[in-house]
């Protein structure tokens, strides 16, 4: 539970901060935008037949471009002002700091499927069908960005303490994330196909969102801060040492 | 005699692979089906293992450098990134040329081929960031490689867990006697190989981080 809270009041600071400018989210849903048009203007012509394939690439691949530049924008603000080290050396569970990081970049690609998803179902005949099954579309988004903002987290937070440089993160993500796109990939087929084991896919997709949530959550501290450092907050000796009585 | 056995194990390795080769092309009968693109089998199957196994010791390896923070084991996580590079290129290469032979196509989307991909891309993105990453990228490489050691059992139940055109993980316990005789060999010549180069680059690396320690010591002493 104590995570939990300290996720909540680091996810509501991280969003009042974005409320003061709405740079990540107008940054990424602009991106969101030029992305479409490109694939408009690129794909407009396509049949029906054609397009039905095409879409749930297009869906993807967008979620995977704009999934990069929230996560380096999200981490480069802390960045910046050197705030992720103070993040570090507060008294909160590092657990908290991911999670808290990790709900808003998926907070932001949610937003940014609110255009994109509507977007391909206006601009292309093959996309019909996320209108028809709105409440498994949105699922199946949530569970695709869910899973890629697990992973991403992880290794947007690692090159922001360590001083690395952006482009690794690229490197870094897209082969990693790769597994989870080729499954979203294959569901929103499903869901175009009216395909009757959409659950099947969709329970498939969650069962690999825990174990990437699971495996970056474990990882995530160690990666930090190392694990000759990486211990509770509340056991360091300093906290110790300030319930102790001076010496005499 | 641990200084001394990569060499034993290369010395090993020499004559079994000169035997392994003339009994894949000369002793080994010519597969019904298949015909000769079959022979390719002999070297892209072990090349698969190997590169599972290399890259199931990079993961294990970076885990204990991660969490004892050891030198040793960052040197072997690497060396045996740069051999599970290797080896998954091969595979990646014969594949497809098998493929192409017997599927009539070099790439079918299949899960496997696609997750052996993905392997050799987690592989290739841990060496780039070993090589050009900040000083303190190591330990966010030790976690991309234990992702991707992950990813090594999901490649070898992928025949299972998806409908796919390639063999079956129980093909190398089918084989024929003749045929048995002759993958073996090639096996244990390979993988010999891979090791006693993977216990020489891990020498090196080891060597190459100590050398370095005594470098800044002498320009601290100075």
């Amino acid at each position: 539970m104590r995570v939990v809270r300290q996720a909540v009041l680091l996810l509501r600071s991280e969003l009042r901060q974005e409320l003061r400018d709405f740079e990540l989210l107008l940054s990424a849903g602009f991106f969101t935008l030029v992305l479409l048009a490109m694939f408009y203007l690129s794909f407009a012509s396509l049949p029906v037949k054609h397009s039905l394939p095409a879409v749930p690439a297009m869906l993807w691949l967008t979620i995977a471009f704009v999934g990069v530049l929230t996560l380096t924008r999200a981490f480069d603000r802390e960045r910046e002002a050197d705030t992720l080290r103070a993040l570090l050396a507060a008294p909160v569970e590092r657990l908290a700091i991911y999670l808290a990081k990790a709900a808003l970049c998926l907070l932001v690609l949610m937003l940014c499927c609110l255009v994109l998803v509507p977007g391909l179902w206006l601009m292309f005949p093959g996309g019909a069908a996320f209108a028809e099954q709105p409440g498994q579309t949105a699922l199946l988004v949530l569970l695709g960005c869910g899973g890629y903002v697990a992973v991403g987290t992880l290794f947007a937070a690692g090159l922001a303490t360590g001083g690395g440089k952006n482009t690794l993160l690229f490197i870094i993500l897209y082969p990693l994330t790769t597994p989870i796109l080729l499954y979203a990939l294959a569901t929103t087929r499903a869901l175009l196909d009216r395909h009757p084991d959409l659950p099947g896919f969709l329970g498939q997709m969650a069962a690999l969102d825990l174990i990437l949530f699971a495996l970056a959550a474990l990882l995530f501290e160690t990666v930090l801060v190392g694990a000759g450092v990486a211990h509770r907050p509340r056991d360091r000796p300093r906290d110790r040492n300030l319930s102790r009585k001076p010496a005499p | 005699m641990r200084k001394i056995l990569p060499d034993l194990c290369l010395l090993a390795a020499m004559p079994l692979l000169v035997y392994s080769v003339h009994r894949v092309f000369l002793e080994t009968p010519i597969e019904r089906q298949m015909g000769t693109a079959f022979k390719i089998f002999f070297f892209h199957v072990p090349m698969g293992w190997l590169c599972m196994l290399m890259a199931v010791i990079c993961g294990v390896a970076a885990g204990v450098q991660l969490r004892r923070r050891s030198a040793v084991a960052g040197a072997v996580a690497l060396a045996a990134a740069e051999l599970g590079f290797v080896t998954g290129l091969g595979v990646l290469l014969t594949g497809p040329i098998w493929g192409s032979a017997t599927w009539g196509t070099p790439w079918t989307g299949d899960a496997r081929q696609v997750t052996t991909a993905l392997l050799w891309l987690v592989i290739a993105a841990y060496l780039l960031l070993r090589h050009y990453g900040p000083r303190s990228s190591d330990r966010l490489a030790a976690a991309l490689a234990i992702f991707g050691a992950v990813n090594v059992p999901i490649i070898y139940y992928a025949v299972k867990l998806w409908k796919t055109m390639h063999p079956s993980t129980g093909v190398v316990a089918s084989l024929p006697p003749e045929m048995w005789a002759t993958f073996w060999p090639g096996l244990i010549a390979l993988a010999l190989c891979t090791l006693a180069l993977f216990g020489l680059r891990t020498r090196q690396l080891v060597l190459a981080d100590e050398l370095d320690a005594a470098w800044v010591r002498l320009d601290d002493n100075l």
